[in-house]
């Protein structure tokens, strides 16, 4: 899986690529943990190039926002295909996590709070 | 001149190869790994003092007179004993050179025979500065050189007449020096290497141990594990049940479970937890034990979840969460009543209209959020009726291509053997994941079971 990052303003964005297995969601879970210790607390994951997620790569996503709004922040997510989708539809998380067609609505909606 | 000092230094130099093959055969005994382990006997010291007294000895022979005087590699013996084997082993062995020395007499015989005495006690006295650590190669090289030196000058005071002392000391000074410093650069050499292979051998020992016994501890944990899986399907009249669980690794984070409700009703559990290994299992442990206590003799279906989620929300850190599906079947009423905790739902074959339909029901994962709402559902089920529960491993099972066994083939699968009993059915399904993933090993934990109507 590739991960990239990148910042707008106070919302940092991060841009995967790949399957979310249980072996990149470790690695995706120490990118947002170090964007959390450096102060970042408005996160936007875009799954725009992910087609699997496993239920490892749901427990970061969870363990992350968890995490966020402790700290008064919040994980939203961009751009998820169907059967990513799908998968969070299932679990529920559709219901924890703010979700949106595009990377710009997100960021902005994270800009706005 | 007999001797001049590149010959004589040829000579001893022959003969330092004897020490150092002797060297090689006493570091390869279980005496010295006693002596190394300081698991001193009164066997293994004499035994060194024999042998390295022996070396001395074998020194003054090997050695080569000139005027008089005896230039050899006899203190080696005695200075390796005493910085390996401490100032008993030292002494002892430097005794035998020095008094065996004395015997053969000359005019240097004091200050040769005290000279290998000294080489011992003083190898001893390193010893205990280094707290019974060898000193290494350089040390060692640089104690032979400073011994030898002391041995001259040892040769300059005590032996008589000056004059002729003197002679001596300018002939074998060097070769000595040199010879002697030679001979304990091979011998540190070869005791240092035997030293780090023992310590190699033994932090290899050790690591071997350790993954022996984590292996066992795994193997443990797998049988406590599925010990926590029912241990045999209930009789259910006019309905068929079976299950099977399938860990990836030794233990896994899915389990099933069967819970007596009360006469007539039984609680049917599927659920996964995130992840796999170790942590999923200590979870998996406490959410099947959690809903086993909460569901049993309580005839509520969403409520008795939405109260094992409190619990488990409660004990879940680092996002852990588990889905899962909970059905209650009455047996005279013959229906499944059930809610779905963000579990892949089952898929239900009706025999009358021969069509599939998935048992979804709204809900979340447990662990997820302190308080939830879980819609309950209620199904009857007719003769031929057939439910397949599972959990993502069986769908995300993948091939070489990375394709997945997927929904579609499993509904496929149950569609075209919807007449099997309930035990082969699950076999027909593992079978149909076989030969979809062919030889890719099973990445996920497999969880199976089928309830099917007569």
């Amino acid at each position: 899986m590739k991960l990239e990052e990148r910042k707008e303003g106070n919302v940092a964005i991060l841009t995967l690529n790949g399957r979310l297995d249980a072996y990149s969601s470790n690695e995706l879970e120490r990118s947002i943990s170090t964007l959390i210790d450096n102060g970042s607390v408005r996160i936007v994951v875009n799954f725009g190039g992910v087609d699997y997620i496993s239920s490892s790569g749901l427990r970061v996503m969870l363990a992350s926002l968890k995490r966020l709004k402790k700290a008064e922040g919040d994980l939203k997510l961009a751009c998820l295909k169907p059967y990513v989708k799908e998968v969070f539809d299932i679990a529920g998380f559709t219901q924890l996590f703010n979700i949106y067609e595009q990377e710009e609505e997100a960021v902005n909606s994270s800009r706005d709070e | 001149m007999a001797y001049p000092i590149i010959e004589l230094l040829l000579v001893l130099v022959e003969k330092i190869c004897v020490i150092v093959v002797i060297a090689y055969l006493i570091t390869r005994t279980k005496y010295f790994r006693e002596i190394l382990d300081k698991r001193f006997t009164l066997k293994n010291r004499a035994i060194f003092i024999l042998i390295f007294g022996a070396v001395s000895i074998f020194g003054t022979y090997s050695g080569i007179e000139i005027f008089g005087a005896i230039a050899s590699v006899r203190d080696l013996g005695p200075m390796i004993a005493g910085l390996i084997g401490g100032p008993v082993i030292g002494l002892g062995a430097g005794l035998i050179g020095g008094i065996h020395r004395y015997f053969l007499g000359g005019f240097t015989c004091v200050p040769c025979s005290l000279a290998t005495v000294l080489a011992g006690l003083f190898g001893g006295i390193i010893y205990i500065l280094r707290r019974g650590k060898f000193i290494g190669v350089s040390g060692a090289v640089l104690f032979a050189a400073l011994m030898e030196t002391f041995h001259m000058i040892l040769t300059l005071i005590l032996a008589h007449p000056y004059s002729e002392a003197v002679k001596v000391v300018v002939e074998v000074s060097i070769p000595m020096i040199f010879a002697n410093s030679l001979g304990m650069f091979f011998f540190a050499y070869i005791i240092s290497n035997r030293i780090r292979e023992l310590e190699t051998a033994e932090e290899r020992d050790k690591y071997f141990t350790e993954l022996e016994r984590k292996r066992y501890e795994l193997k443990m944990a797998h049988d406590i594990q599925q010990s926590f899986l029912p241990d045999a399907i209930p009789d259910l009249p006019g309905f068929e049940l079976a299950a099977q669980n399938i860990p990836a690794k030794e233990v896994g984070g899915d389990f099933y479970d069967f819970i007596p409700i009360s006469e007539g009703k039984i609680g049917l559990t599927i659920a996964d937890v995130s992840g796999k290994g170790v942590p999923a299992a200590l979870f998996m442990a406490l959410s099947r034990t959690i809903v086993r206590a909460k569901a049993t003799r309580s005839s509520g279906v969403s409520e008795v979840i939405r109260d094992a989620n409190s619990l488990i929300t409660a004990d879940a850190k680092s996002g852990m969460f588990v889905t899962l599906f909970y059905a209650v079947l009455d047996l005279s009423e013959r229906t499944l009543t059930y809610v779905s905790a963000g579990h892949n739902p089952p898929v239900i074959f009706k025999a009358k209209t021969r069509t599939l339909m998935r048992l979804d029901a709204k809900g979340i994962a447990l662990g997820a959020i302190a308080d939830i709402e879980l819609e309950e559902r209620k199904i009857i089920l007719d003769g031929g009726d057939t439910v397949v529960f599972y959990t993502d491993g069986v769908t995300e099972a993948i091939n070489k291509s990375m394709d997945q066994f997927g929904e579609e083939r499993l509904i496929m699968t149950i569609k075209e053997n919807h007449e099997l009993s309930a035990d082969d059915m699950i076999e027909k399904i593992k079978g149909e994941m076989l030969a979809f993933c062919g030889d890719e090993p099973q990445f996920d934990d497999i969880t199976l079971m089928v309830l099917k109507a007569e």
